[in-house]
């Protein structure tokens, strides 16, 4: 991996390729690579659509190595939705494939003349680029059938579905799963789009006759890969919660606690939670023949996802995950597992976040366009987002807009993306990180990392309130950090815990490279991601005012505990003082 | 809050003896909540170790999520359970916002807000009724011990629960007494539970 592939889809005569080494880029992957590409080689004041932007696709620094958790593929570019810096990653196969051929990043440069779609493989031969209008307007599962007719089985896939050709502001990048189904997804930010401005609908990976990267110190790697791994394997979450239930295991703790957002961020509880809590979810999915533990990649050991067959028995998407569980469910007001599962697999097709459409349906309700519990309407909206009608690409261009164009006051969003399943007036900590991430509300960007064990900043007593403001700096700082790994940030929880975890997870890095990474290393490298991140949103026009929450958080007394959110302005402006 | 003869005198006896591949058919009965009768006034620790024959250990190592009427818990000492109140209980649980809702764990302040305070210190230990909510790999663990000890549940949700059990589960039944007198299962299945009654008091017997 030790190469960069540019392809400037806007080159006279047509794409052109430079393969190049990482020069300065040397030692980053994953988002910090993204960030680094994208903050120096793209102008922040350009247009996200235009032929100026870069869509960035880069494996972690541990991608197709025999490292466990180590399948997280980063997509990075300027956001058509936020305006700013856009790190947005998933699992699934590409990462591992991309790494074991050799290459760093692919970045899609340029834009082409006309309409034409491209297809692009990529094997250990090398590159070829060639149109394919047959692929227009498919769902991603047909795509990825066809490509499996034209290049075997042995393959693995980034495309885009319909959303990411019609460049709408939902659209989300997919990559293919170990049975080659393309349900994990780049969601956040309008990466699909960015892909669908270079007229890339997919990218085909054939590691066919290449081998695994191999390590500086072949025996201590194994060592620390076994350690990490057995750290995994006995910790309660990771070894045993996840596996189970997968990430809808929330369901029930959030809803109990009061901060699951329900009818648009109006309520706390669901009364339906039961109805689609993660423990439910397992139980159907075991009862039709599906499987409620299942990994996204080769060589995830804590195989948080599933198989959610329909009624009679057969495929009908992958387990949907806690966040998409809520944002077509309670936030919608929906109890119907199986309804919301179908609205999972559209969006998926259709190459959509499911967040974003989640929310922008939950406002539409409040908008009085359908009821709240109307599932068969919401699924009817998705399908408008299919099929490119002007009610589809209102809603397909996201919370805001949608909230926009029906006039509604109460629209969950920071710079402009829609927040994520937990109310920041009853978990006041987490809505410090959604108003403050370079990244638009997002709560992958402060992840409950082990900033205890790295001491990030100095020790924060748990149990005072102001430590807030420092400890969604420390998890922002540690997130970016694990996020240029490549791996999975599920392994936060084990690392958390359990220091000799922890410091396995350096060694992988450290015998891999022949490094001698430490602790304050890996937060000089989430300070450094961050930094990059944050001078480019301030150079794209970007200000402390777009470091808020909307105001009806300040406003409006979430029930049940009746809370706003407390925390004041010139506190937030602090979370980057370091 | 319920009263302990309100309860008695309107709760019909439903048992079931079953085999163990259909406890998941319990889940929504387990996480949704049920009421037990115990001494209240005492705090969460003395009732789960000293009424429900928890190990400290276990509520220690296992128990690291509980909230008290849906306020997430530090001190398992200090807050008291009172009649009524509501006890929900889970393993650690993912995310951010999971491990934020851990006891005593690095992130609680990021749910300051919410935090359950107990407010005061004297209360009697007295007979009372709590509801309790099992979530996640507790339902498996400590929903048999409660299905055993004996639940009540209202005769709504038993009704929707009973009429929703597929024909499999009525057959994994070994034994089904109503008021201690056997019962043939198409009479549950249609919910033709004595319609006078307002709570059932189930007891659940999974088979090894």
């Amino acid at each position: 991996m030790d190469k960069i592939l540019r392809i400037n889809m806007g080159a006279e005569g047509g794409p052109k390729v430079t393969v190049a080494p990482f020069g300065d880029y040397a030692g980053l992957g994953g988002r910090g690579l993204t960030s680094a590409v994208v903050s120096k080689e793209v102008p922040p004041d350009c247009h996200p659509l235009s032929d100026a932007n870069k869509l960035v696709i880069a494996p972690g620094l541990l991608s197709g190595t025999a490292g466990s958790m180590t399948g997280r593929i980063s997509m990075g570019c300027k956001s058509p939705l936020t305006g700013g810096i856009k790190e947005s990653n998933a699992g699934g196969q590409p990462s591992q494939v991309l790494a074991r051929l050799g290459y760093g990043a692919i970045m899609l440069e340029g834009k082409p003349e006309g309409d034409d779609l491209y297809k692009i493989f990529i094997n250990k031969d090398g590159i070829r680029i060639t149109t394919d209008n047959s692929l227009r307007m498919l769902g991603n599962y047909d795509t990825v059938e066809k490509m499996k007719k034209e290049f075997g089985d042995k393959i693995a896939c980034i495309s885009i579905g319909p959303a990411g050709e019609m460049k709408l502001n939902a659209a989300s990048v997919a990559c293919t799963d170990a049975e080659l189904r393309p349900t994990r997804h780049a969601g956040r930010g309008g990466v699909g789009a960015v892909m669908g401005s270079k007229g890339v609908k997919v990218i085909v990976l054939d590691d066919t006759g290449v081998s695994m990267r191999q390590p500086k110190d072949p025996d201590k790697f194994r060592e620390a890969n076994k350690v990490f791994t057995e750290g995994l394997r006995k910790h309660g979450v990771t070894g045993e919660a996840l596996p189970a239930y997968g990430t809808n295991v929330l369901t029930n703790i959030l809803n109990e606690a009061g901060g699951y957002p329900t009818y648009n961020f109006k309520e706390g509880r669901f009364i339906g939670a039961s109805k689609i809590s993660g423990e439910t979810e397992a139980a159907l999915e075991t009862e039709r023949g599906g499987v409620p533990t299942h990994a996204c990649h080769r060589g995830c050991v804590i195989r948080c996802s599933g198989i959610y067959n329909d009624k009679d028995g057969h495929y009908l998407t992958k387990q949907p995950e806690y966040e998409t569980v809520w944002a077509h469910g309670g936030h919608c007001g929906i109890d119907d597992m199986d309804k919301i599962a179908m609205m999972d697999f559209l969006d998926d097709d259709i190459g959509l976040d499911t967040i974003e459409m989640g929310v922008a349906i939950g406002v539409a309700m409040e908008a009085g366009l359908l009821k709240f519990g109307d599932a068969d309407g919401a699924i009817n909206l998705i399908k408008e987002v299919g099929k490119g009608t002007p009610l589809g690409r209102i809603i397909g261009s996201g919370a805001a807009i949608t909230g926009r164009v029906f006039g509604v006051e109460r629209v969950p969003v920071v710079k402009g993306q829609a927040m994520p399943a937990y109310d920041p007036r009853a978990i006041q900590g987490i809505g410090v990180t959604y108003a403050t991430t370079p990244m638009g509300a997002d709560h992958t960007a402060g992840y409950a990392i082990a900033t205890n064990i790295l001491r990030v900043g100095g020790f924060v007593d748990p149990l005072k309130p102001e430590g807030q403001i420092d400890l969604s700096r420390n998890l922002q700082i540690a997130t970016a950090a694990i996020d240029s790994t490549g791996m999975c940030l599920f392994i936060a929880f084990a690392i958390m815990d359990q220091p000799e975890t922890f410091q396995a997870m350096l060694d992988l890095i450290n015998t891999f490279y022949g490094l001698s990474f430490t602790g304050d290393d890996v937060v000089d490298l989430g300070k450094k991601v961050l930094k990059m991140e944050r001078d480019f949103n301030m150079r794209a026009g970007f200000t402390k005012e777009q470091d808020r929450l909307p105001p009806f958080f300040k406003t409006q007394p979430v029930p049940p505990h009746n809370v706003t959110f407390q925390v004041k302005d010139e506190d937030l402006d602090k979370v980057f003082n370091w | 809050m319920q009263n302990k003869n309100t309860l008695d005198d309107n709760a019909k006896h439903l048992h079931i003896t079953i085999d163990p591949t259909h406890f998941s058919n319990f889940y929504e009965i387990l996480q949704s909540g049920f009421i037990v009768r115990c001494r209240v006034g005492v705090s969460i620790k003395a009732l789960l170790c000293e009424q429900f024959g928890l190990t400290p250990e276990y509520v220690v190592e296992r128990i690291s999520t509980i909230f008290l009427d849906g306020k997430p818990v530090d001190d398992i000492e200090s807050a008291i359970i009172k009649d009524g109140s509501r006890l929900a209980l889970s393993a650690a649980m993912p995310g951010l916002v999971g491990a934020t809702m851990r006891r005593e764990g690095v992130y609680a302040s990021l749910r300051s807000s919410i935090t359950y305070e107990e407010k005061h210190s004297n209360y009697q230990s007295k007979e009372g009724t709590v509801t309790i909510k099992l979530f996640n790999l507790l339902m498996e663990e400590l929903g048999p011990i409660f299905l055993k000890r004996g639940i009540f549940v209202t005769f709504p949700a038993m009704a929707t629960f009973l009429t929703k059990q597929p024909d499999n589960f009525w057959k994994a039944c070994k034994e089904i007494l109503l008021d201690r007198k056997p019962v043939v299962y198409s009479i549950l299945q249609k919910s033709n539970l004595p319609a006078q009654c307002d709570w059932v008091f189930l007891t659940v017997l999974i088979l090894n």
